[in-house]
């Protein structure tokens, strides 16, 4: 076990390789262990939260914030986005449409890193960070600038947004379905789609969360998750003192996650240098 | 443990701040002895304090008001510009004068242009909860928490204007909508999935600089903005 640091990665709990102990969650989420999904399935059924926000996709690339009651909602809301969703101003709609009064937010590390500031610095009286209990917070390489990215695939391969059906990443290829054919795309050629505010962004795993989680290519099958402070901890022990998750400690994958999260912070400072 | 002797004083505002303030003390009190000026008469309680929270912009054209800031920041160890106006100059940036009632002078600017400030905080006017997260993270030493905070102190102006301009302008906005959320005026509203300011409506109070994960990133991170 890793002991409390506050290093390139933040604050660091624990680490753990999880997958959900659901055969269902398992059979819908192939890429990683389907840990997030469980985990939030159990807050919602034991009542520690009363929703989970959080984006699903609902055309090609586009992605939208909905709230998820349910264990099914839950599951449809799985998976890969690829674009970033206007998270913020709907979250706050959300929560006061529905009166949620704790909520589970899944989001990226720059969205974590604004709920975590809302959450414990609350700058406005209409700021909603106590009604946040948990933040979950996805590793991150960048999120794609979707309308020139579309352009792109349009133009060069003939591909209409609205017949992308899924997009996976594999080992340095962004693999697009699309209607019934698959187009291998290396990731060098899309790399310059990513948004410019991803390039000098510094944070991989999400320092502001709870609980960071991720996937590494070694493990796979297993969702990385990594425990920031004593809520978060208690979430991943929780489920899987109930069985929704099975836990092994993690600790031998710091060292791959410490390098994708170097990567990215030296690609911000060149980024940074070319563009401030 | 020893309290931590707070001085509070407001150089100029609309008291939304002070309000803030007093709403935040009961939950600190085990914590801080506060020194404000609605539970004394007259004068400083103690001759020195660990922390002075001032409140207000401070007017150019009163010398008075100069040297009394002056006089705080040797009477104390550190000091905090609490809420945008003496933070960052806010609303008080378009004081033009002639005002029922005062102030009455044009020139307003942010208490850093005076003396050194440690931390700014920023907010129209920042909630209770602010200053009760602020004093734990404090007093518990944790500096990374604090970090903007700290980085935020060396800047004299923060509006809708700079992140426009070195955020949305530069190309690295991520279109996430957390300045949308956080303009207290609704001067902000994200059109195609990128933030527009309605300038008229912007008062300075920075909140949308300080919340936009980009911006507080590069200025945590180090970057300079004088």
């Amino acid at each position: 076990m890793i002991g409390i640091t506050d290093n390139l990665l933040g604050s660091v709990v624990g680490v753990y390789l999880a997958r959900a102990k659901d055969e269902e969650i398992l059979k819908r989420k192939v890429a990683s262990g389907g840990a997030v999904t469980a985990m939030l399935i159990y807050a919602l059924e034991k009542g520690l939260i009363d929703g989970v926000v959080t984006a699903k996709r609902v055309r090609g690339f586009e992605g939208q914030a909905i709230v998820a009651r349910t264990r099914e909602e839950i599951l449809e809301a799985a998976g890969n986005k690829w674009s970033i969703v206007p998270f913020a101003a709907r979250v706050r709609a959300k929560i006061e449409e529905e009166d949620l009064k704790k909520v589970a937010v899944v989001c990226l590390p720059c969205q974590a890193q604004f709920f975590g500031q809302m959450r414990e610095f609350p700058i406005l009286e209409t700021d909603f960070g106590e009604r946040i209990r948990y933040i979950i917070g996805l590793f991150c390489t960048g999120t794609f600038a979707f309308e020139a990215l579309l352009n792109y695939l349009r133009i060069k391969y003939n591909i209409k947004a609205e017949d992308i059906k899924n997009i996976t990443l594999k080992e340095g290829f962004l693999e697009i379905q699309h209607d019934d054919s698959l187009l291998q795309l290396p990731l060098k050629e899309v790399y310059s789609y990513l948004q410019t505010g991803c390039l000098v962004c510094t944070d991989y795993t999400g320092m502001w969360s709870d609980i960071s989680a991720g996937f590494i290519e070694k493990e796979k099958g297993w969702t990385v998750l990594i425990t920031r402070n004593i809520r978060g901890e208690e979430l991943v022990k929780g489920a899987e003192r109930e069985g929704y998750l099975e836990v092994r400690d993690g600790s031998h994958v710091m060292g791959d996650i410490l390098r994708a999260a170097r990567e990215k912070l030296a690609r911000a400072q060149k980024n940074m240098m070319s563009l401030l | 443990m020893e309290k931590l002797r707070v001085l509070h004083v407001d150089i100029g505002g609309c008291e939304g701040c002070n309000v803030s303030i007093i709403r935040a003390y009961p939950k600190l009190i085990e914590l801080i002895d506060l020194d404000i000026s609605y539970l004394r008469d007259n004068g400083f309680k103690f001759d020195d304090y660990d922390v002075a929270i001032i409140t207000g912009g401070v007017c150019m054209n009163e010398p008075s008001k100069i040297e009394k800031l002056k006089d705080i920041r040797k009477k104390a160890d550190v000091v905090i510009a609490f809420g945008s106006c003496a933070a960052f100059g806010g609303i008080l940036r378009f004081c033009r004068g002639g005002q029922e009632p005062r102030p009455d002078h044009r020139n307003f600017q942010p208490i850093n242009a005076v003396i050194n400030v440690d931390y700014s905080i920023p907010g129209c006017p920042p909630t209770p909860q602010m200053l009760q997260s602020f004093f734990k993270f404090f007093m518990s030493g944790n500096e990374a928490r604090l970090r903007l905070f700290k980085v935020s102190a060396n800047i004299k102006k923060l509006s809708g204007f700079d992140l426009l301009d070195d955020i949305v302008l530069t190309g690295l906005c991520i279109g996430c909508g957390a300045c949308e959320l956080s303009c207290p005026t609704g001067a902000i509203k994200l059109i195609d999935r990128r933030p527009t300011l309605a300038q008229e409506r912007c008062i300075r109070c920075g909140t949308c600089y300080i919340r936009c994960p980009r911006a507080s990133q590069l200025l945590s991170m180090g970057g300079e903005k004088r």
